[in-house]
């Protein structure tokens, strides 16, 4: 119901064709809210076209989930899960410039941890960011305790991860506080 | 035993055998003598290797020492009619040495063709289905025990025979069978069959027979593959052909059975439809006769077991129509979202995270989804929110229906997928019934107090993350 087309508009954001609309209540003025959804693998371009902006990251249908939130038909904020031999990793989470400061990107990270949460999960947060992470379960850890095809990401870095200003995070499998935080009608 | 020969072979009498070895080794000899006598033994010498050829193919056994003979007799008439000067004694232990050796090698390859076809033969003679094999040219190269026993043909009377002389033990007359759609891929002799399917390089079909089993008739299952060899030509065919006649009976009998079983149970649902409709008018109207609050209470209460009761009219509907469609490959987002929006989830947030899941199941998936969520919702006071996630594991995958209510108590547990005690489990069974045709499991997994939590166990080759 929710895709039934979806177009590169720009360069920069994305519309997405839902279908999806917020029921009105008599007498209110309609409150927009976003989609939330895991996006379907002929969408992934979409995706890479948001994460250009973002280290030219893009998607592999083969081993990642992306959770993506749409406003008004835009596409404004990712999260993605990468499904590695020895370990899930959490990492693309990027929301554009402009669509930031509106707790889209949690609403991707609360979806996607709700959506993976009975698998154990990993992270490289950016150090001021760890905070964030920390509300939906993750907590640091050592980075030898990452999974080693998930720790070769960061190998450049030599051990000095707190030079490359990243953090190591773990969450554990589990329904726990600080997931999915529900917006009215969700997709 | 005897067994035929062997396809692209043809059949010599013994007597016939001896004769032509006699006469090649004759002619070969005389030849090879004149042309000693003359002085000019070159390339006729060579000419002995037609009766060693012969010997060591028509008699493996004797081969080594049928070649034996054959070289100590060209080595005695050289000797004898050979002219002085010659090519010396070196060179003729040589040429005997080599007409052995040759008679050697051709017994063993001989050997061990025999047996491989020895073997193939055993193989076919003992097949429990009745199968046939036919060369190039349509000739009869096998024709097994079993196949005796279906036709009452013996194979002495059919081996070698050509012009479809295999159809007219099934069909009265020479005409071409399935077996020549592998030789012949010609359209109008699969229209002579309803239903040709084809798997890989194998066709088969089925075919009702009026005349067999003494005039009561036999359906058969037929099944025709090309013979190739080496070099992947083909060259020949062969058939099997089995009596499914009692699987056909039963089948027939099944599902008369089942049509006038849900014949009676429509009527029954039907009927017992339209009382529970009666008894919802008199119950709504006892609601308007009655202000008394214990009375109005008691009318409640009956109307929700009259629900109970149309609840499980509908779960005997389902129940009719499961297993009657082929499984498909179904979205399971779209199966628990429709289930979603049949269940009255009142303040609890549905959500489902199963996107790109496709899963092999019974076309009835969202109902088994249904009866999981309303199960879920009868046990899930305080609970707000209810998600469906799935997990890929080492074993295949795992859908799971959660939500953070009440949850069941350990009692309860083992019986929610068991049949039908009051008020429960009815359609929790069937969500089992529904998973089980293609292979899938059910279990509630949830920690009492905490919410409910049912596992669907999908096997490797059930599911697809597309």
């Amino acid at each position: 119901m929710m895709e039934q087309e979806a177009r590169a508009n720009g360069g920069r954001s994305y519309r997405i064709q839902t279908g999806w609309s917020v029921p009105e209540k008599s007498g209110e003025v309609p409150v927009e809210c976003p989609v939330v959804r895991e996006l379907a693998s002929a969408e992934f371009p979409l995706a890479d076209a948001v994460w250009r902006e973002y280290h030219e990251t893009t998607g592999n249908p083969r081993t990642d989930r992306i959770i993506a939130v749409i406003s008004e038909g835009t596409l404004v904020s990712l999260a993605r899960c990468r499904r590695h031999p020895d370990g899930l990793e959490v990492d693309g989470i990027f929301t554009p410039e402009q669509y930031r400061k509106k707790g889209y990107a949690g609403l991707a990270v609360g979806a996607l941890v709700e959506a993976c949460h009975h698998d154990v999960l990993y992270m490289h947060a950016v150090r001021h960011l760890t905070g964030f992470y920390a509300k939906y379960g993750f907590g640091p850890i050592p980075e030898n305790e990452l999974p080693p095809t998930i720790r070769e990401r960061y190998v450049w870095a030599a051990g000095n991860m707190e030079g490359a200003k990243v953090q190591p995070m773990r969450r554990n499998a589990g329904w726990q506080a600080g997931m999915f935080r529900n917006c009215g009608n969700l997709g | 035993m005897n067994f035929p020969p062997a396809a692209g072979t043809f059949r010599i009498s013994r007597r016939n055998r001896l004769t032509g070895f006699a006469l090649v080794t004759l002619l070969s000899f005389i030849v090879t003598m004149l042309a000693g006598r003359e002085g000019i033994p070159g390339v006729f010498s060579n000419i002995l290797f037609f009766p060693v050829i012969l010997a060591c193919y028509w008699y493996p056994r004797q081969g080594i020492f049928l070649s034996l003979g054959i070289a100590a007799l060209f080595g005695a008439g050289t000797v004898l009619v050979t002219p002085p000067g010659s090519p010396g004694v070196p060179t003729l232990l040589f040429q005997m040495a080599f007409l052995v050796l040759l008679g050697g090698v051709i017994s063993l390859l001989s050997s061990k063709l025999s047996r491989s076809e020895q073997q193939l033969h055993t193989l076919i003679e003992f097949l429990p289905d009745a199968t046939f094999a036919v060369d190039r040219e349509g000739k009869v190269i096998a024709w097994n025990r079993a196949m005796e026993e279906m036709t009452g043909i013996r194979k002495e009377e059919i081996l070698n025979q050509g012009n479809y002389a295999y159809s007219i033990p099934f069909y009265g007359t020479r005409r071409p069978v399935l077996i020549d759609c592998i030789l012949h891929d010609d359209p109008e002799i699969r229209a002579r069959y309803a239903a040709v399917m084809t798997d890989g390089d194998r066709l088969s079909s089925e075919q009702f027979f009026p005349h067999f089993r003494g005039g009561k008739g036999m359906h058969v299952w037929i099944s025709a593959k090309a013979l190739i060899d080496a070099d992947g030509t083909v060259t020949g065919a062969i058939e099997s052909l089995r009596d499914i006649t009692d699987k056909v009976m039963t089948e027939t009998a099944l599902a008369t059975t089942g049509s006038r079983l849900n014949t009676i149970a429509g009527i029954i649902r039907h009927d017992l439809s339209m009382k529970l409709a009666v008894l919802y008018g008199q119950l709504s109207m006892g609601v308007m006769k009655f202000d008394d609050p214990s009375v109005i209470s008691f009318i409640g209460d009956l109307k929700g077991s009259a629900e109970s009761i149309q609840r499980l009219v509908e779960i005997s509907r389902a129940f009719r129509d499961i297993g009657t469609v082929a499984p498909e490959w179904i979205p399971v987002q779209n199966a628990a979202n429709e289930a979603a929006e049949r269940t009255d989830l009142g303040g609890v947030a549905f959500r489902s995270w199963a996107e790109r899941l496709i899963i092999f199941a019974d076309p009835h998936l969202a109902t088994a989804f249904f009866h999981i969520f309303e199960n879920a919702k009868r046990v899930s006071a305080g609970a707000d929110r209810m998600v469906v996630t799935y997990q890929i594991t080492g074993d295949g995958c795992v859908i799971r229906v959660e939500d953070n209510g009440t949850g069941y108590p350990d009692p309860v547990k083992k019986a929610l997928f068991t049949q039908a005690k009051e008020n429960c489990g009815s359609g929790l069974y069937l969500t089992h019934e529904i998973l089980t045709i293609t292979g899938m499991a059910i279990r509630e997994t949830g920690v009492p107090g905490k919410g409910v939590r049912f596992e669907i166990t999908v096997p490797p080759e059930g599911y697809r993350v597309v």
